[in-house]
């Protein structure tokens, strides 16, 4: 799980280009969007990527997903429940 | 129609760091090459992120676009075979996107348009800036082109055989015109027309100029390399031999074939 | 001074030419297909494709294949020459162009860069020769005796109303003399996939400003205008009086909640035109059919029409979403929607969206009509609204 989180911090800075933001610096429990690191709808669509592209995890982006994407946390949660 | 000439900046000249002049860590993240330069160069022109707020229309100019996004995505599209495609560079390919995201910076509501008219584009907005102004619908109007290269737009016009006699080129220009004329205006714009035949240097002079000592910038574009927009440099060229103390120029191009087109600034007063 | 439109031409899903599309309207029959069959591409996703090749196209209009001009420009150069020969242009004046597209020649790129991107000394020259916006403009310029001032517009999906306004000026400023307005889009599989990446496609037929809807359907098309200046036209079909581009700027995507940008442009063309928000007897809508949209315009609608909106709809229910060339074909159906007395039906809808309650028009209907909204919106955050009066 601990490695699962660290890959998602390295994902997430990546594909979103997070900049001069470290994996040290985002805190797998704080929420994404909003408040946390500020993330928005496109951001969202790039996360589902993530999650198909390196885990083979499909999402729709409905409401139902919304508790999926509050943190990293909650993300790898999703992942580990549902990889194959 | 007239208007006033409060600053003019090219890519080139944007000393401030780009943190200040995108504060939104946000829309700059997502920003390619281009729109951060021309975005920046914006920026610096209406002299930093709270001069957008007095702004009353945002006119942008660009030939190709933002191609690097355009052709991210475009290859994706095709290695990847129409499967997990990243939505990122097909949003921010669209043409309008510099001139939204300069709107989107401070929320500012006003009259938003982008022209994408090859080598016209640049005189096409600064021709809307003008009529705007004369009809009173705006009175502190920013206006501005951008163009970017890429090693595939390069490689292609080489194979076109473009780059024979003009070297390739990119860039971005703004300028912030008024309707009144403050301690700010370092120029006017007294001129602006669409030809359907060529000039020559003489029949420019007696055809636009009106005073005896007028300089003609003829096809200056060509050293500011081969993009659509490039006329947008020899609009801050003609500013800046005004600040100098030309009395009036007049700037004639025709860019590789495209009708030609001619604008005149003068010096104030 | 008085704008005047003098000419009107589409081609839409829904076939070629004025009659055919409003003889589908009035039969209530959509132009939305299950899946593409001409465009190159592995999505099986409805769209409002026009089943005739570049070349039947190039063959239609008496231009010679060696041409090879993008699917953009044929369309456009099909609905030009519509709205010109309806129009009694002297040919001796100043006709001008204002032209918008998003897609350009993409269609002829997208083939370029499959053999580009294996080798760069591949790949046929001539299919990117038309890439950039202005070669659709230049090539129906050629092709329908525009000879003044022509530029092009590219705001995405609010293109072609800015056109309109951008028309509109060069009358008033005596630029031109007529001046012909529009946009063109293509279907390629470059937008297809692009919308397809903002998850906001919907797999079946679109439902505008239904709570069920779930996304767009893309289609391709073109439609253009003639404007004049009233005192020089001997005819006409209707008034251009009111038109207003305002920015949302909310997010470079998404639409406000509040739909500031739609409601401020809306506001400002009938302000123009001096027409008091009760007295527009229907709002041809931008309706993509997104969730986003339809809340956002509908918030608008209350904003300015209170508890009065006017019979409104969505006619994205039978071409698609074409892009640029939405807000020409939808002001000339706004056109039309004076002159011929109608309101058009918004197919596709059953429920209302709960937080708004408002209901589009459902059937054809015959009126009399003097004033017609028309929206068009897009990416960037741009907003247009037209208004046409008799």
């Amino acid at each position: 799980m601990e490695q699962l989180v660290q890959e998602l911090k390295e994902h997430l800075i990546e594909e979103l280009n997070l900049e001069e933001i470290t994996p040290e610096d985002i805190d797998a429990a704080a929420p994404l969007f909003g408040d946390g690191l500020g993330l928005d709808s496109i951001d969202a669509l790039e996360i589902i990527l993530i999650l198909e592209k390196y885990y083979g995890v499909k999402l729709a982006n409905s409401a139902e997903a919304k508790p999926v994407f509050y943190s990293v946390n909650s993300l790898a949660e999703y992942i580990m429940q549902n990889r194959k | 129609m007239r208007c006033y000439i409060d600053s003019v900046v090219t890519a080139q000249d944007v000393a401030t760091d780009i943190k200040l002049l995108i504060p939104d860590a946000g829309l700059r993240r997502r920003m390619s090459r281009v729109i951060k330069s021309a975005v920046t160069t914006a920026v610096e022109c209406v002299g930093g992120t709270e001069g957008i707020d007095a702004l009353d229309a945002i006119i942008t100019a660009t030939g190709w676009g933002c191609l690097a996004d355009s052709e991210k995505f475009l290859r994706n599209m095709i290695v990847e075979h129409e499967q997990l495609l990243n939505p990122t560079p097909f949003i921010q390919s669209t043409f309008n996107t510099v001139g939204g995201q300069i709107a989107l910076l401070r929320h500012n509501h006003c009259y938003n348009v982008t022209y994408v008219n090859r080598s016209h584009s640049f005189e096409d907005a600064l021709l809307d800036a003008m009529m705007r102004i004369a009809d009173g619908e705006s009175c502190n109007v920013l206006v501005g082109a951008f163009d970017e290269q890429t090693p595939s737009q390069h490689r292609i016009m080489e194979r076109m055989g473009a780059f024979r006699t003009v070297a390739d080129g990119e860039g971005a220009v703004f300028a912030r015109l008024t309707a009144q004329r403050s301690e700010q205006s370092v120029a006017q714009v007294t001129a602006i027309d669409f030809l359907c035949q060529s000039l020559t240097v003489e029949q420019c002079r007696e055809r636009y100029a009106t005073r005896a000592d007028a300089t003609v910038v003829y096809n200056g574009y060509a050293k500011y390399g081969l993009f659509p927009t490039s006329a947008a440099y020899t609009f801050a060229e003609a500013v800046r031999l005004v600040q100098q103390g030309e009395s009036e120029v007049v700037v004639y191009n025709e860019y590789f074939g495209a009708a030609p087109a001619v604008f005149r600034v003068q010096c104030i007063g | 001074m008085g704008i005047v439109v003098t000419g009107v031409g589409i081609v839409s899903a829904l076939g070629v030419g004025v009659e055919r599309n409003l003889e589908r309207i009035c039969r209530g029959e959509s132009g939305i297909s299950a899946t593409p069959t001409l465009l190159r591409t592995a999505n099986r996703l409805p769209v409002g494709e026009i089943a005739v090749t570049n070349e039947q196209l190039h063959s239609m209009l008496s231009i010679p294949q060696s041409e090879h001009l993008s699917r953009t420009a044929l369309l456009g150069i099909l609905a030009v020459r519509e709205a010109m020969a309806g129009a009694d242009i002297d040919y001796t004046r100043r006709v001008g162009l204002v032209s918008s597209t998003s897609v350009g020649g993409m269609d002829l790129t997208e083939h370029f860069f499959e053999s580009f991107i294996e080798d760069d000394s591949r790949g046929r020259l001539r299919d990117v020769r038309m890439h950039d916006c202005a070669a659709s403009t230049d090539a129906i310029a050629r092709h329908c005796g525009i000879n003044g001032y022509r530029t092009t517009i590219s705001t995405a999906c609010s293109s072609a109303a800015n056109a309109i306004i951008a028309g509109a000026k060069l009358l008033k400023h005596n630029i031109v003399d007529y001046v012909v307005v529009g946009g063109s889009d293509a279907l390629s599989a470059f937008t297809l996939n692009g919308f397809k990446s903002l998850m906001i496609l919907d797999g079946e037929p679109c439902r505008p400003f239904d709570s069920s809807r779930a996304g767009l359907n893309l289609g391709e098309g073109a439609g253009y205008l003639v404007l004049q200046r009233e005192e020089e036209a001997c005819s006409y079909y209707c008034h251009l009086s009111g038109y207003s581009n305002r920015n949302d700027a909310h997010h470079q995507t998404a639409s406000s909640a509040e739909g500031n940008g739609a409601y401020q442009a809306m506001a400002q063309a009938l302000q123009m035109a001096g027409v008091e928000p009760q007295s527009v007897d229907y709002i041809n809508a931008h309706g993509t059919g997104t969730g986003n949209n339809d809340a956002s315009e509908s918030a608008a609608f209350i904003r300015l029409f209170g508890d009065n909106v006017p019979p409104f709809s969505s006619t994205k229910a039978f071409t698609g979403h074409t892009l640029a060339a939405a807000g020409g074909i939808e002001a000339v159906l706004s056109v039309l929607s004076i002159v011929r007395g109608c309101r058009y039906p918004n197919l596709n809808f059953t429920t209302p969206i709960a937080e708004y309650g408002l209901h589009p028009v459902t059937a054809f209907e015959q009126a009399k009509i003097d004033s017609v909204l028309t929206n068009s919106f897009g990416f960037g955050g741009n907003c247009s609204s037209l208004l046409f009066t008799r």
